[in-house]
């Protein structure tokens, strides 16, 4: 059998606000290439966790490690994740262009603005590069936050709802997408409310209530061989 | 770090200049406040260049706090601050970039009320200009220092929120005070032992808080 890298290792990961325990101690082993989906109601803490895998969020207790690294041990390590929250986090007074060429720089990307024109042209906004974000949809935001998200090429993408607000052909680029990285042994993590895109891409998911985690086959619903019980409440 | 540093400052300076949001309000404000401290006040000249210190830094501070308080809050409204804290820069080069922004924020505050100053005061504060640099330089950064830190802080607890002065007003003082002497001295024409002192006192102010800035920083910023 392969050897299979984590890509993500969490280890006894918990988080309260205040007296308020949004998320439950829980292990989590996300393997390389793996797409691992993270369903739940409003408020079951979802997008909290989503956060603390992605070390913008400091847990309450338990640590985040990205292939072995510790998520708080040093800033290069960021490296290795790209994240997409819910809102497009562009400049306003930054064009399309300057807002992609800056995270390229952020990220230490070779030729930041040779590699910002070929995402413009590959999510078909080159036209736009000059606009400002106000000055453009809220869908071509959100397809702009996803490859800002995917500029430095991290191996591990996590993407708090990205479905949201995007019309029919943007879904189907998004899955396209998403189909792309899973076939390029990226790893996937995600939140979202729909079932069929969750059957669609996901190998694994994770089902959250009550800040507490239950792992949900998601081979029933694909009809894949069955993946091994990797969550545990810690 | 120095590459990333330079863009994050070049960020914020494109934007502002852009935005045209925060910098012409603060000097406005700055100006407004200088033209009530030396048209209301009908002194004479030897009272002018003891006071013109003391009415030039409450300007620039009052002015700058203006300038200082927006460094974090227009990042966190556009969202884009959780984006900044997921690139691969530390902290502190963060601290470090908002706060050579604030810095020039301060010294082109000063570009227009020292001149001012001299103009409506008569009060030759360019006599030594080599003096008059330095004092501004060391109090910006000094008021930058502690004021980039706490606004941090301040836009963290209440984004829409006025906290920023409140909570600098106490530390900035000494400073302040610092700069307002070795600006009276200046004016008087007296750059010996007791400007240089004040001047050192500024210094070491600058280190200890652009240090303890650097420093803190990532505490402050914690979610």
């Amino acid at each position: 059998m392969a050897d299979q890298t984590t890509a993500i290792q969490a280890s006894g990961l918990s988080k309260a606000f205040g007296g308020r325990v949004v998320l439950r101690p829980l292990d989590l082993d996300v393997t390389e290439g793996e797409t691992l989906a993270l369903t739940g109601a409003n408020g079951a803490g979802k997008t909290t966790l989503l956060r603390c895998l992605a070390a913008v969020l400091r847990p309450t207790s338990g640590q985040v490690r990205w292939f072995g690294q510790s998520a708080a041990s040093s800033p290069t390590a960021r490296r290795l994740i790209g994240m997409v929250g819910h809102e497009s986090r562009l400049y306003p007074h930054l064009t399309v262009r300057e807002n992609l060429v800056f995270s390229a720089r952020m990220y230490d990307v070779a030729e930041p603005a040779r590699r910002t024109d070929q995402l413009l042209g590959s999510i078909g906004m080159s036209a736009h590069a000059h606009r400002f974000p106000t000055r453009i949809s809220h869908g071509m935001r959100r397809r702009l936050a996803i490859v800002r998200a995917l500029v430095h090429d991290p191996p591990i993408l996590l993407l708090d709802e990205p479905f949201s607000g995007l019309d029919e052909e943007a879904c189907g680029w998004l899955l396209g997408l998403l189909r792309e990285m899973r076939a390029r042994g990226r790893t996937v993590c995600f939140t979202t409310h729909d079932r069929q895109k969750t059957a669609d891409l996901a190998d694994r998911v994770l089902h959250l209530a009550g800040g507490r985690a239950e792992e949900t086959r998601a081979a029933e619903a694909t009809g894949s061989q069955e993946a091994p019980l990797k969550v545990r409440a810690a | 770090m120095a590459a990333k540093l330079w863009w994050m400052i070049h960020k914020d300076l494109v934007s502002e200049c852009r935005a045209r949001r925060v910098w012409p309000a603060m000097l406005l404000l700055g100006t407004v406040v200088a033209l009530v401290f030396t048209v209301q006040m009908d002194l004479l000249p030897t009272e002018k260049r003891r006071m013109v210190g003391s009415l030039l830094w409450l300007a620039i501070f009052f002015a700058g706090m203006l300038a200082i308080d927006r460094s974090f809050a227009s990042e966190r409204e556009d969202g884009c601050w959780e984006g900044l804290l997921l690139c691969p820069i530390s902290p502190t080069a963060v601290y470090l970039a908002k706060l050579v922004v604030n810095v020039v924020a301060l010294a082109a505050l000063q570009c227009v009320l020292i001149p001012l100053f001299i103009v409506l005061s008569d009060v030759p504060l360019l006599a030594r200009p080599g003096a008059m640099l330095l004092t501004a330089l060391l109090g910006n950064l000094g008021i930058a220092a502690v004021g980039t830190l706490l606004s941090a802080l301040a836009t963290a607890v209440r984004p829409n929120g006025n906290l920023l002065v409140l909570l600098v007003l106490p530390l900035v003082i000494p400073i302040v005070l610092a700069a307002a002497e070795a600006t009276r001295l200046i004016a008087q024409g007296d750059l010996g032992a007791p400007w240089w002192r004040w001047v050192q006192l500024l210094g070491a102010f600058a280190i200890v808080f652009v240090t303890a800035g650097a420093v803190l920083f990532d505490f402050v910023i914690e979610d």
